[in-house]
């Protein structure tokens, strides 16, 4: 009974099962598999400037999801991150049209990201409402601030020679972006801190087990509020690329990031329950996501059908981690089950 | 008062608590209640189910702030809330719900809080591993946590590996008091000697330990004092040495042993033994997983069928499995001949069963609706016309017909039931019960948390019930309680049943009451070779 | 606070407390502009709020049930857009009709089915749903534009009157009252309201919670699918991006009515009058020619209050319980200790007696 040899069914069940169980082993199957059609299927996918243009494109979804993926692990959700990211990106335009160096209309925008994410944490932590509805209500809050700045009116007439660089409209060096080079270090410091240091620790065990957490002495109202401010950050950065990118700040310049920001993690692993999702994860899953766009772009699809797809791609992959989380506990349970063996 | 903590700094009193007084939701847990603990002390902590002595670890340990009273630590009342600050002062505590991270590693659980840091850029960012893993790597061996193990999320690890991680957990640290919430429960034998050990050397390095069990032959030998809770008051503390089980349970229970004692008894045992009565729940290898393993039971009429065991033993699961709320692997159920579908909970109902669950608050009571309400809810088309029409009238015709019956104190039934007292709560849920007209009714720890003398009625009701020609089946984890309602008891472990007793009233009436009680602790802690 | 006035307790209940501010709103506006409410106006704003208000009931009832649903907006601007598409494309009206609720309908299904049955949290089923809706709509309208219907009786739905009362009105009402009827009155509503205070304690008690759900959403989804055959009836046109932001006021109607976000409490008259609130708002705004985006910072902060207030009445009702229960409690405790049993009074009874005595 403990020890028989395995058929290759089992074996192949067992692929089955990590592919289920780990879920950054998952999105790069996803991502392959989409790239695989994609080279076979439309020849242009390798053609020009594709490729460049569809990493390009995935950046600011992926400065996004980095964010939401903490707030995720933290045991919240941030509903507002595409409205945050586009009045940071209309204060970024609107000082510098003021006449004010580029770095002080950044530090003005992450000061105002960081707001809007210390206004969500607090009002989720010391209010207590619940997390969507806070974030609900930040994202009608800030789109409607950048209407009535904006009048509805895009802000134009703010683009300079550096700001075109930063944007990623002309590479720093090589083949080589700015936003690229901001995602990857966004990406590792996020990583590390995650991995590495207390506070990472923190925002599993504060979604993971808040009882437990505080217990153990871990102040999971600021650590939930400090995950916010993070994705209020991240909001913020992602917004002064897209405005850079764009060319102008259009009110509605945010509307549907969110979805597509929560379906990156969420596609990298993380788990609406809280405790679970990584960094890694989420850059793969807006690279899938830009993927999926693109392909459909290639094919001719028209581009009204995107929302569609991201929506369909969303509701899969919650499947998905349903999926996982049921494998999780089957391979669990039998693990338990061999050691129990093992020891009588 | 400042005058009395300096005179306690000179002697050896650790930890004091004065006067501490807690209300919830109208229920005091606490009043006045007072324990002092010596350095090097093993202190126990004993009482009955809603004695008070959760809610004063919790106080203690700094997760809940008092109405009044305070705790002095060291000869120094502490002033500073929090559970950190608390943890900071040298109070470890192992919670009897785990209470452990399932995303973390079983290292980073251990520190989590207290996590060593190192210097990375010059600054204090990143937690060392490194040296934590050296600084608990030879206690963790101590608990058969080896080094790779440290290294893994804690999800992976089963029921009994948790317990030893939260011990770790709680010894890792220069702790001056360490309280102990039941920390044998789910523990092997050898586990929990491995365990005495240690308490007993941590005794010798001069550390006060506060321990709460259930299991008083275990305080034999290891304990140095015990203090005893009742309704939320201490009601004194005791020299082990110098005194018995039978005193202790005495202190612990007071009027109630009495009643355990008690004329109740003669009551029962007039019912004649369960054989040659009519089946009216026959499971037959009911399995979940390693959860539940293979049981197979009958219950008769008329008969009160106990579940003994430990925690963990698979008690709740058997009967979750009954109703329907969780999925089986393997078995089948039949309910006076016919097989019972056992897909969810209204389809349970609806074949003639019903449930008192445990943990009244989170799955017993609706507390935002009434007490009419709450009886109504698992039978509403007792109080509806055409099958879906609500009548208010009959809803509270049929409450009050049961406030009368079973004496539920309550202003009114239309009353939000969040706030009445435990044991009215319990018996508005035992209505619900009646009102379906079970063919079999499951007790699940009916007098969990609720005063004496609710207590007492609630034995009533059930007993009542039994008497009537009810069948039923009955988890308490108070083993006299237990005894008292059971007519044969079946004690589990490990998800399987492990031993049978019968013609239990008739052994209480001929005075055998220890025995078996005795015979069902060596059953449910038996060793691994059961 | 101690014992709460007969006011404090009426302002209690689910509901009241819009209606006052409700009251107050439309003399405020009225004074501003009298306008307001002449009669043909206050036909006019009232038809325009009903789609709002049927998706704020919508929604009303799945929180009730424990649960959220963020795709009433664009559902309810699919199904108008699926509506005028049959209808231009020579369905008979009653087709066209039951094309839109249908559309609804399927929607809350979906949406129910992943949420009950797959366990999969519904918060982000719906936010997918929203954007599926969202999508299909401009796929729609890009297929053929969806405007132009002349099929009798359709514009009369909302631009129509009888006995010199809007129609719609007439749709609307016997909506309230069932939907009323519903939750009030029968099994189906007590159950739900069980559901949203403790699914699992419900669970317990036998009420099949799953079959609730699915329930819930499925109604949410048949109100948004009539709120889209309005919509596009008194619209004419219906444009790609209709619907959108719509479950945001509709969700903020909820809330300010009085419908309690973890569930288990609110009404259908909460429900109504907060949609009523707010469709009242967004007129009162644009006849006093406030910029229309203000209303969706106003709707923001409505929600933070809405939540705050419900909150704190909710904490001042409970104490005020309490405190009655208490009362009874303590003086049922004096009954028993006057009559004990003899085994009662033991050492440990004695030193509580005399408490009592003391107080």
């Amino acid at each position: 009974m403990a020890s028989k040899p395995q058929s290759v069914g089992q074996v192949m069940r067992n692929a089955w099962e990590r592919l289920l169980v780990d879920p950054t082993l998952g999105v790069i199957s996803l991502l392959l598999i989409f790239a695989l059609i994609a080279a076979f299927a439309l020849p242009v996918f390798f053609g020009g400037n594709n490729i460049y243009n569809l990493v390009g494109a995935s950046i600011t979804v992926m400065i996004l999801s980095i964010g939401m993926t903490v707030v995720l692990i933290s045991g919240g959700i941030d509903l507002s991150v595409g409205a945050v990211m586009a009045l940071c990106a209309g204060v970024a335009a609107t000082v510098i049209k003021m006449g004010a160096p580029l770095i002080v209309a950044f530090i003005a925008a992450i000061i105002v990201g960081i707001a809007a994410g210390l206004l969500n944490g607090l009002f989720i932590t010391r209010v207590g409402l619940p997390d969507f509805i806070a974030t609900l209500a930040m994202m009608g809050f800030a789109s409607g601030l950048l209407y009535i700045a904006t009048q509805g009116v895009p802000i134009i007439g703010y683009m300079t020679g550096e700001y075109y660089m930063i944007g990623g409209l002309q590479p720093l060096f090589g083949p080589v972006t700015f936003p690229i080079l901001v995602a990857i270090v966004l990406a590792l410091v996020v990583g590390w801190v995650l991995a590495r240091t207390r506070l990472g620790a923190h925002f599993f065990a504060a979604g993971s087990n808040a009882v437990a957490a505080r217990q153990s002495g871990v102040p999971v109202r600021w650590v939930k509020t400090q995950a916010y401010v993070l994705s209020g950050t991240c909001a913020a950065i992602a917004g002064i690329i897209l405005a850079g990118r764009n060319n102008n700040v259009p009110a509605d310049l945010g509307t549907g990031y969110e979805i597509q920001a929560i379906s990156a993690a969420i596609i990298g692993g993380a788990s609406l329950m809280g405790g679970r999702g990584r960094v890694l994860g989420a850059v793969l899953g807006a690279l899938t996501l830009a993927l999926a766009i693109n392909i459909i772009n290639l094919a001719g699809v028209p581009s009204s059908y995107q929302k569609i797809v991201i929506g369909v791609i969303l509701i899969l992959a919650v499947i998905a981690n349903y999926l996982s989380e049921l494998a999780r506990g089957a391979t669990v349970r039998r693990k338990a089950k061999r050691l129990s063996s093992i020891a009588a | 008062m400042a005058d009395l903590s300096k005179s306690i700094s000179t002697t050896s009193v650790a930890l004091q608590a004065r006067g501490v007084t807690k209300h919830y939701e109208g229920v005091t847990a606490l009043d006045h209640a007072s324990l002092s603990v010596e350095a090097g002390e093993i202190h126990a902590l004993l009482g009955g189910n809603g004695a008070g002595k959760s809610t004063l670890i919790s106080i203690i340990s700094g997760l809940t702030k008092p109405d009044s009273g305070e705790i002095v630590l060291a000869g120094e009342v502490m002033s500073a809330s929090g559970p950190l600050a608390a943890m900071s002062a040298g109070i470890s505590t192992i919670y009897q719900e785990l209470s452990l991270v399932p995303a973390l590693s079983v290292l980073d659980n251990i520190y989590l809080g207290r996590e060593l840091k190192r210097k990375t850029l010059g600054l204090p960012l990143a937690s060392d591993r490194r040296r934590m893993e050296s600084e608990v790597r030879d206690l963790a061996a101590g608990f058969g946590v080896t080094a790779s193990e440290l290294r893994q999320p804690v999800s992976e690890f089963g029921a009994l590996k948790k317990r030893s991680i939260e011990i770790i957990k709680a010894l890792a640290f220069d702790t001056k008091v360490l309280i102990l919430d039941e920390p044998t429960s789910g523990l092997e034998d050898a586990e929990r000697q491995v365990l005495f050990g240690h308490m007993r050397s941590m005794r010798d390095r001069g550390v006060s330990l506060i321990w709460v069990t259930h299991h008083l032959e275990e305080l034999f030998g290891l304990a140095d004092k015990a203090t005893v809770f009742k309704d939320g008051r201490t009601v004194g503390t005791v020299d082990i040495a110098s005194t018995s089980v039978g005193e202790l349970i005495g202190l612990m229970f007071g009027a109630a042993q009495e009643e355990f004692g008690g004329g109740d008894i003669r009551k029962i045992t007039h019912l004649e033994p369960s054989t040659g009565r009519r089946v009216v729940l026959s499971a037959k290898n009911l399995s979940r997983g390693s959860v539940v393993r293979d049981i197979s039971l009958d219950v008769h009429e008329g008969e009160i069928v106990g579940l003994a065991g430990l925690a963990g033993a698979g008690r709740t699961e058997v009967v979750r499995l009954l109703m329907g709320l969780d999925a089986r692997t393997a078995g089948t159920v039949e309910l006076e001949g016919r097989r019972l579908s056992l897909r969810n909970s209204s389809a349970a109902y609806r074949a003639g069963l019903a449930m008192l669950p445990e943990d009244r608050k989170q799955l017993g009571i609706l507390a935002d609706l009434s007490t009419a309400q709450n009886i109504s809810i698992s039978s509403l088309s007792t109080v509806a016309s055409a099958g879906f029409w609500m009548s208010r009238r009959k809803e509270r015709a049929l409450a009050e017909d049961y406030r009368r019956q079973l004496g539920i104190k309550t202003p009114d039934v239309d009353a939000r039931i969040g706030n009445l007292s435990g044991g009215n709560q319990q018996k508005a849920i035992v209505a619900r019960c009646f009102n379906t007209s079970p063919k079999l009714l499951i007790f699940d720890e009916p007098t969990q948390g609720i005063d004496v003398s609710a207590k007492v009625e609630v034995h009533a009701l059930v007993r009542d019930y039994a008497a009537k020609g009810g069948a039923a089946i009955l988890i308490a984890s108070e083993i006299e309680e237990l005894l008292e309602l059971s007519h044969r008891v079946l004690v589990m472990k490990k998800g399987q049943v492990v031993g049978e007793i019968t013609g239990i009233p008739a052994a209480i009436e001929e005075g055998h009451f220890a025995r078996i009680k005795s015979e069902v602790l060596t059953l449910s802690a038996a060793g691994q070779n059961s | 606070m101690r014992s709460s006035s007969p006011i404090a307790r009426i302002m209690s209940i689910p509901g009241i407390p819009m209606t006052v501010v409700l009251i107050l709103t439309v003399i405020v506006f009225q004074v501003l502009n009298p306008v307001f409410i002449d009669g043909r106006t206050l036909g006019n704003y009232l038809t325009n709020g009903i789609p709002i208000i049927l998706l704020t009931l919508g929604v009303a009832i799945v929180i009730i049930g424990g649960g959220i649903d963020l795709s009433v907006g664009t559902v309810a601007g699919l199904s108008a857009g699926t509506t005028m598409f049959a209808l231009v494309n020579g369905a008979p009206l009653a087709v066209g009709i039951a094309v839109g609720c249908g559309t609804g309908l399927l929607f809350g299904l979906v949406n129910g089915f992943l949420v009950a049955y797959l366990g999969i949290n519904d918060f982000i089923v719906t936010l997918a749903t929203l954007n599926i809706a969202a999508g299909l709509l401009v796929v729609l309208s890009q297929v053929q534009p969806l405007q132009g219907v002349t099929v009798p009786g359709f514009a009369e739905l909302t631009k129509g009157t009888v006995f010199g009362i809007p129609a719609s009105f007439f749709i609307a009402g016997a909506i309230f009252v069932i939907a009323q009827l519903l939750l009030a009155k029968t099994i189906i509503g007590r159950r739900l309201y069980a559901t949203g205070i403790s699914a699992p304690a419900s669970n317990v008690a036998g009420v099949s919670v799953p079959h609730l759900r699915l329930f819930t959403f499925a109604a949410s989804g048949l109100l948004a699918g009539i709120a889209g055959v309005l919509l596009s009836s008194r619209l004419g046109a219906v444009q790609a991006f209709l619907g959108i932001g719509y479950e945001f006021i509709a969700i903020a109607g909820a809330v300010v009515g009085g419908i309690t976000l973890a569930g288990g409490g609110g009404s259908v008259w909460a429900a109504l009058v907060g949609g009523l609130f707010l469709a009242t708002l967004q007129q009162g705004l644009r006849l006093n020619n406030v910029d229309p985006v203000y209303f969706s910072i106003v709707t923001a902060v409505a929600i933070v209050f809405g939540v705050v207030f419900e909150r704190q009445v909710r904490r001042v009702v409970l104490q005020d319980a309490l405190h009655r229960t208490a009362e009874f409690t303590t003086a049922r405790d004096r009954t028993v200790h006057e009559t004990p049993p003899v085994e009662h009074v033991d050492a440990f009874a004695a030193p509580e007696g005399s408490k009592n005595d003391g107080k």
